[in-house]
């Protein structure tokens, strides 16, 4: 056996309990991570992985206590009473939430941060905060005030601030997360780039795509590690990322249902497998696995008239002449990237913004018209972040704050309530204190609070943000079951899959325009349109549209194509 | 929307080194302090005024107008009501109401709004770091000058939490402006609730964060930003200080 201190990082049988916790977090853990290496950790909302991430720089004991047993050696030392500041610097942590790791004024203040702390001379400082900056693509930004930076720039930001004091090994907890696909693409850039450069490199990711550019995947699993192999060998069985709530890449999905030996690298290359492998079956049956798309005889119950809208006087337009309608039982995705006025006009149709010059028309009546108390129980909106709702100390409490608010009798009101928690399959949690839930829970909890007030409409701006997949999965089915039972649904996301797999009609939004209204199969053969707002299209639609099949997933995929006999195993 | 109160800008104002900054408000805090008199109360308010133009910082005086009148207007009304006049035109239970009485609470209204202009200024001319830097300067340790520059970091963020709770639980049909006074306090809690417990957790982030970035290091730092004094900056100095001098000697003169 090879001896601990060759490694960036190794654990031996660690086992971890937080502080108050009845169970642990880890459980004998062993790992070995060697130099130069990208590693890449998956598994399912609490599975561990960012407790693991956090004993690799001594987040954990010296700052979260617990419980912790096992061996511990970093950068070749034995850790016993080691704390965050004796590795700090050779080994960064770029936790999960970016934005609370950002505190400076500037782009340069903000890398040069660290390297103060280091007493580094002003002139050397200047040097490695260019190059930090150069590694993430941030040179121009220096003076730039790290507010006003887009999602994936202020990822890469945290992660130049890391860089500046050159660390052995960098680990990065889910760097994609809350990102757009632009700003997901960013962020993996520079980490193929560090890669190159050969950094040692642990990430925790829910992203399939980095799954491709690492060495080894580790699989963790109710604080186990479940798997640890090769890249490509998880890659060839995508059952692994299914039972760790991860979605596994497409063109991997595909591979192990047609029984393909080896993954194609791209849907070009997946496409001409296709031709020599499947062979086409009845086209038709995906049309009638598809609803029926919705008449244009439905009532219109949400209508723009040529909103305008700026934040600041003299500011850009957030919104410019945006006009759309909205028919009962409608399923309407609102893409665009951040800072496209997606939130912008979904706070305008429920009134929580006023439009500088245009209108908002409920069922006909100007939305600003209706009380604000009228307008919750028609407009149901689901703010991203259910923790900037959720205040009761129980969770009956918290979907009642709706009902109670509308003046609604202590009967009728304990309906609601009772509905709304079964609908979102919490109503054997009503007693539990919110702050408990996990945050798929957290999220259902919050479409509960708004299903309370039965809305004809209901707003999710980016329901599945910071979810796993199988929570993601949970969040969509249950949007999906309101959206059969009637409810006109209007969702905001970036997210590619979501938007093929389940929205009906897409509005694009770019720079504050529609830039496409109609149907989403249509949206996805207009090239120019996709690649002016910078959409990357799901692989499996790609592979779809080289074949001639618009199909939105591998199962319609599948169902299109099947396996030539003789490839049959 | 922009919460911070920085201005990016290139005027004098900002180019001063920031311990000078430090000292010349330092220096109209006390020439403020001792103003009594309307007359040397509009000398303060047309200097700051100046300032504020001077430093093409207008915009943050045009956002805080409402607080600044306020101030101003709520100081004046609690001080002329309740100063004890010697000669009062008129006098209702507990208040004599008269000329000193209006005088002294114009005064010190106008004092009172000055300290928080001159502290808007600063802010608006002067970016976290450089307070940070100034305060080191003056040997606070570096630790402890982060410390009390945090709030004006985290302000902005916590105000933009606070407003978008306030609309998420407008979504769910509830009434800011219903109830009294003390009911309104009361019903604040939706809202009191997610940003507090917000902040906690961003605190316990960003704590975590200044760890791996080497925050609890002992010893020397050396700092990013360089400032050399410049013929300004002795400038500033010297009119700061002089200006004192001469208001303290009036001061003297007037009593």
């Amino acid at each position: 056996m090879s001896v601990p201190t060759q490694f960036a990082a190794y654990l031996h049988h660690v086992t971890f309990t937080y502080e108050g916790a009845l169970s642990p977090a880890l459980r004998q853990v062993d790992l070995a991570i060697r130099r130069g290496e990208m590693v890449l950790i998956m598994g399912a909302s609490h599975a561990g992985k960012s407790t693991l991430v956090k004993l690799l720089n001594r987040t954990i004991p010296s700052f979260q206590g617990g419980t912790l047993t096992g061996e511990i050696w970093l950068l070749g030392q034995r850790c016993e009473q080691h704390t965050v500041a004796d590795f700090a610097g050779r080994i960064g942590l770029v936790a999960q939430d970016f934005e609370a790791q950002l505190f400076s004024t500037s782009v340069d203040c903000e890398v040069a941060f660290a390297l103060e702390q280091f007493a580094v001379p002003p002139a050397e400082m200047r040097e490695r905060v260019h190059a930090a900056l150069q590694a993430v693509g941030l040179e121009g930004f220096e003076r730039r005030d790290p507010a006003t930076l887009s999602g994936g720039e202020k990822q890469r930001l945290a992660i130049a601030a890391m860089l500046a004091l050159g660390p052995e090994l960098l680990v990065l907890d889910e760097p994609t997360t809350d990102l757009d696909p632009l700003g997901k693409e960013e962020v993996l850039a520079v980490l193929a780039r560090l890669r190159k450069e050969g950094r040692t490199l642990v990430v925790v990711e829910h992203e399939a795509l980095a799954a491709e550019m690492a060495d080894r995947i580790v699989f963790l699993a109710e604080g186990r590690v479940v798997g640890d192999m090769a890249a490509r060998d998880a890659l060839r069985d995508p059952e692994w990322f299914r039972r760790c709530a991860v979605r596994p890449p497409d063109l991997a999905l595909l591979a192990y249902r047609a029984g393909w030996s080896e993954v194609p690298a791209s849907p070009e290359l997946a496409a001409a497998k296709v031709e020599e492998r499947l062979a086409r079956t009845a086209l038709g049956s995906l049309h009638a696995r598809r609803g029926q798309p919705r008449t244009s005889r439905d009532q219109i119950l949400l209508a723009a008239d040529e909103l305008w809208f700026q934040y600041d006087e003299g500011g850009p337009f957030v919104l410019a002449d945006v006009s759309l309608e909205i028919r009962a039982g409608e399923f309407v995705a609102l893409l665009g990237h951040n800072g496209s006025g997606k939130t912008t006009l979904a706070k305008c149709f429920n009134g929580l913004l006023r439009p500088l010059r245009g209108q908002v028309r409920l069922k006909g009546t100007p939305i600003l018209g209706i009380s604000s108390v009228d307008r919750a129980a028609s407009v149901g909106y689901v703010f991203q972040n259910p923790d900037h709702q959720i205040f009761a100390a129980r969770v009956w409490d918290e979907v009642a704050f709706g009902p109670r608010n509308l003046g609604l009798s202590e009967e009728v009101m304990h309906e609601r309530v009772r509905e709304a928690l079964a609908a979102v399959s919490l109503l054997e949690r009503a007693d539990d204190d919110p702050f408990w839930l996990t945050k798929g829970e957290r999220q259902r909890l919050a479409v509960a609070s708004l299903l309370a007030l039965r809305p004809e409409v209901l707003i999710l701006d980016e329901p599945t943000t910071g979810l796993d997949y199988n929570e993601q999965r949970q969040v969509m089915e249950l949007v999906c079951r309101l959206h059969r039972q009637g409810m006109t649904v209007i969702m905001i996301t970036h997210t590619a899959w979501l938007v093929a797999e389940y929205a009906e009609r897409v509005v694009l939004l770019h720079q504050g325009r529609v830039l496409f209204d109609g149907a989403t199969l249509e949206l996805f053969g207009r090239e120019d349109l996709m690649s002016a707002a910078r959409f990357r299209l799901p692989e499996i639609v790609r592979l779809g549209q080289r074949c001639g099949v618009p199909v939105r997933s591998v199962e319609e995929f599948m169902a299109v194509f099947a396996a030539a006999p003789e490839d049959k195993r | 929307m922009k919460l911070s109160l920085y201005i990016h800008a290139d005027t004098p104002l900002h180019r001063l080194h920031p311990l000078v900054k430090v000292v010349g408000v330092f220096c109209f805090f006390v020439a403020a302090f001792t103003a009594e008199r309307p007359l040397q109360s509009l000398a303060l308010g047309g200097l700051i005024a100046a300032l504020w133009w001077l430093s093409s910082a207008m915009a943050n005086a045009w956002r805080f107008r409402w607080l600044l009148t306020m101030v101003f207007f709520m100081t004046f009304l609690v001080w002329s009501l309740f100063f004890q006049s010697r000669e009062p035109w008129l006098s209702w239970g507990p208040i004599h109401l008269g000329e000193d009485g209006v005088s002294f609470a114009f005064a010190t209204a106008c004092r009172l709004t000055a300290f928080f202009a001159a502290g808007l200024l600063f802010l608006s001319t002067t970016r976290v770091e450089e307070f940070a830097d100034a305060l080191r300067m003056m040997g606070v340790p570096a630790k402890l000058g982060f410390a009390m520059t945090l709030a004006f970091r985290l302000v902005p963020v916590f105000v933009d939490a606070a407003l978008s709770v306030v609309q998420a639980q407008r979504c769910r049909g509830f009434d800011f402006d219903r109830g009294n006074w003390f009911q309104r306090v009361r019903h604040y809690l939706p809202v009191i609730v997610p940003v507090f417990i917000g902040a906690l957790r961003r605190a316990d982030l960003m704590a975590m964060a200044l760890e791996a970035r080497g925050f609890q290091r002992q010893g020397q730092r050396t700092s990013f930003r360089t400032y050399g004094l410049s013929g300004l900056d002795f400038a500033a100095l010297l009119v700061s200080l002089t200006l004192m001098i001469v208001w303290l000697c009036w001061a003297r003169l007037t009593d």
